[in-house]
């Protein structure tokens, strides 16, 4: 029996709505993993602040980097996610859509300049304790990711054209946009854990 | 922006992979080296893995698709299966399930092949109780290894190779949903496995498969093989997860409503959740494990802020839902060819649906029974015990739905029935010894012994290894276009069964007499039992044999080909002919009925496949 059939679907539209479906699917499950990945940095957090063993949770002179600097990378972070919201909720052919993912692929690689800077200048080692060793364990995991994130928005970006994968195949690059989203949360609770509760 | 029609022009095969993840591993160590914070190379080693599996990657050609996307160049579409034809597609990357199914086969069953092997080493130390065969240190090393790759081994050998070829025809799909993370999903464990092989290079892992801490940041090379080879399992288990389970939620046919859903397709599903929730929680603490092996932090270091607890709790967190990873599938097995061979309705559908997500809840729940000896707070105790317990609810009800559809049926006892029954008597056994170990005073007496070591013995050999043989039987002929000759089959069985049993059931004993595991040596006046068990064991791995001459003796020699549906099977995989068309069915098949309405005077067949194929109405 010869099936040449390439599509799932013979029908376009009805191939379309299912990649629309499958592409939603893989998303929320993609973060469902990765929400489970980050709880397991939170509850290291917790318990070893919780347990504070030999008073090594944060030795003497050890405390969060400056929360201004944290603050501009979180703000950062945010702006990308929202931007890239806004802008795919526009037809991925209208001019908004267009102006506003070059504008959040630029604040996505601003994010990752601004952690990477930061990480690179602590002002404490890694070696002091419980809270250095959370603080750059939970910060270069999610800021990893941020910049695979943000590789994948230029690949976004770069794909616009008229037989582009971003045009062709929209329902995918509109489903990022919870990844950007989800990214930026956790940056928050990152936020108000390692400057704030710790 | 015009999208351009280049592409990267690599050839890609696994040829290329290893040829650029040579200079990969040297990059890495060499990058390590430059940078790494201390002196004992595990900076440059874990780099080098690291590095090296990307290139392999890149070179299978995984990168394809990410750098034609970053580029601005058109997309590669995902490959025609018609188009994928020859032997040549197995030795390459391939987005059709069917081919990924076999490239697991293959692989996960000459991984078996070394830890069985590793299995033997192991029996054949204990022959004489004073460790002058195996010294101490070689002997622990071997364990972890053989622990390990048959963690790596059973976390896949269900779902890779029948998980990726059957789900998709069992649903009435023409793919799967993501076929390049199903294929990533496969191409990572080669690199896995001999990353973890590397281990013995540097002289082993003296932590077993659990990596306690503080041993762990302090033992040697090998660990950083430990440390990248399991977080690769772990990458697997994700993306295998994701694609599993999009593709039940999303490519079901037209019909196929949750209730008509096949047991097995259930099994998968359920352990599909548990290895996409607990995997990340593992990559996350090996992460923990390989910063404080390389650049000095304390997650796990006690003296400097730090838990070994911690390790204790994120591993187990994952590790216990990891073992019902092995189990559900197995189960799922079980559930779906029972039916077929008592010629029935499955008794309890819904029930043993709850049955499997009962588990898998549950399993979320237990993950500090495994503290019991290691100082977890005795506040904590009976909570854990008891929802260990509980857990031997939803496998009972699992148990009852087999029994109860066997229950006054005329069986057909094939051999991958039979296999079926060894897998109810074994687990039996497992489950129930496994009810002593989830309390308190027992466990605190026979954790550390060989009671422990008999009890997941039989609930992975003797239940999954047992349902992955009953697979085997019930399916490769689908799979491989080629039937299994039964009368070698019946001897494996047998052959296997009196094997196990005589393998494992001594080590109860040895185990109440207190011989500890993971050790050497023992006390001398059980060397006869430890006898009796290794030259069973030989057995064992010589039944093994048994079932790889069936292999090549059906697939080489008699060559009897199989015809579509040589079960008379209602289910949906047997409707299509074999061998099974690159796009599995002409059209997306309508779903009219249940699988297992057997023996129900009329029932309709199980789906309009459009003419092309005869679907088996009951009976």
């Amino acid at each position: 029996m010869a099936v040449r059939t390439r599509a799932y679907e013979a029908d376009a539209a009805a191939a379309a709505a299912l990649d629309t479906r499958l592409a939603g699917i893989g998303t929320w499950l993609f973060l469902a993993a990765d929400l489970f990945f980050f709880v397991a940095w939170w509850f290291a957090f917790f318990y070893l602040r919780a347990l504070n063993n030999h008073q090594d949770w944060k030795a003497q002179g050890i405390g969060p980097p400056s929360k201004g600097y944290g603050a501009i990378v979180l703000v950062l972070a945010l702006a990308t996610a929202i931007t890239y919201f806004l802008g795919s909720r526009q037809a991925t052919m209208a001019f908004l859509f267009r102006l506003l993912t070059p504008v959040a692929l630029v604040l996505g690689i601003a994010t990752c300049l601004f952690q990477g800077y930061e990480m690179w200048h602590l002002g404490f080692g890694l070696t002091e304790g419980g809270y250095p060793s959370v603080f750059s364990g939970l910060s270069g995991a999610w800021v990893i990711q941020f910049a695979l994130a943000t590789a994948w928005l230029a690949s976004i970006v770069t794909q616009t054209g008229p037989a582009g994968d971003t045009i062709v195949r929209r329902q995918p690059a509109a489903s990022f946009a919870w990844i950007l989203l989800y990214l930026a949360a956790i940056g928050l609770v990152n936020y108000f854990l390692l400057y704030v509760v710790a | 922006m015009v999208v351009s029609e280049r592409r990267l022009s690599l050839p890609n095969n696994p040829i290329t992979g290893i040829v650029l993840a040579i200079p990969g591993y040297f990059a890495g160590v060499w990058l390590g080296t430059l940078f790494g914070l201390d002196d004992d190379q595990n900076t440059g080693i874990i780099l080098g893995y690291l590095f090296a599996t990307a290139a392999f990657l890149i070179g299978i050609g995984f990168l394809n698709y990410p750098l034609e996307r970053l580029f601005g160049w058109q997309v590669t579409p995902v490959t025609d299966p018609a188009e994928n034809t020859g032997i040549g597609r197995f030795f390459r990357l391939s987005l059709d399930h069917k081919v990924i199914g076999i490239q697991y086969l293959v692989t996960i069953l000459i991984m078996l092949l070394f830890g069985g092997i590793g299995a033997m080493l192991i029996r054949t130390s204990l022959l004489v109780p004073d460790s002058t065969i195996t010294p101490p240190g070689n002997y622990i090393s071997l364990i972890g290894l053989h622990a390990v790759m048959m963690i790596f081994i059973t976390s896949a050998v269900i779902v890779g190779p029948f998980g990726n070829y059957l789900v998709p025809l069992m649903i009435g799909a023409r793919r799967m949903a993501f076929p390049r993370l199903e294929a990533l999903s496969f191409w990572v464990v080669p690199p896995a496995a001999v990353i973890l092989a590397a281990a013995t290079f540097w002289g082993g892992f003296p932590t077993g498969w659990t990596g306690y801490p503080p041993l762990s940041v302090q033992a040697g090379q090998g660990m950083d093989s430990y440390i990248v080879g399991f977080a690769l399992i772990a990458v697997a288990l994700v993306t295998s997860g994701i694609n599993m389970l999009a593709t039940i939620i999303g490519l079901r046919a037209p019909g196929m409503t949750w209730t008509r859903l096949p047991m097995f397709v259930w099994g998968i599903f359920t352990t599909s959740i548990l290895g996409l929730l607990a995997a990340p929680v593992l990559a996350a603490a090996l992460i923990m494990l390989a910063m404080d092996r390389t650049v000095n932090t304390s997650f796990f270091l006690a003296s400097n802020g730090g838990s070994n607890y911690l390790w204790e709790n994120l591993f187990w967190f994952f590790g216990h839902p990891e073992v019902y990873i092995f189990i559900l599938p197995a189960f799922g097995i079980i559930m779906e060819i029972v039916p077929h061979f008592a010629r029935k309705p499955l008794w309890g559908y819904r029930t043993g649906v709850v049955g499997l997500f009962g588990v898998a809840l549950l399993s979320w729940f237990v993950w500090q029974h495994h503290l019991f000896v290691s100082g977890i707070a005795p506040v904590l105790r009976p909570f854990y015990m008891l929802s260990t317990e509980l857990i031997s609810i939803p496998t009972g009800i699992i148990f009852l739905v087999v029994l109860g559809t066997l229950w006054r049926a005329r069986v057909w006892f094939t051999v991958p029935m039979l296999f079926c029954m060894g897998f109810l008597f074994n687990f039996l056994i497992g489950g129930i010894s496994g009810v002593y170990l989830s309390d308190v005073p027992t466990d605190v007496t026979l954790h550390g012994s060989y009671f422990s070591m008999a009890h997941f013995h039989y609930t992975i050999m003797g239940g999954e290894i047992f349902a992955l043989m009953a697979a085997a039987y019930y399916w490769l002929p689908k799979m491989t276009g080629k039937m299994l000759s039964p009368t070698i089959g019946r001897i494996h069985f047998w052959w296997m069964f009196i094997a196990f049993n005589s393998t494992f059931f001594p080590l109860f004993i040895v185990g109440l007499l207190n011989m500890p595991r993971r050790v050497a040596a023992y006390n001398p006046d059980l060397v006869g039992l430890n006898r009796w068990v290794t030259i069973s064991a030989y057995f064992l791995f010589g039944s093994m044999l048994v079932f790889a001459g069936n292999l090549i003796y059906s697939w080489f020699f008699v060559a009897r080909p199989a015809v579509a549906n040589p079960w008379h099977a209602r289910s949906l995989e047997w409707q299509v002919p074999t061998p099974v068309p690159a796009a599995n069915f002409d059209r997306v098949p309508v779903i009219v009925a249940g699988p297992y309405e057997y023996g129900i005077p009329n029932a309709r067949p199980v789906a309009d496949l459009g003419g092309i194929v005869g679907a088996t109405g009951g009976g």
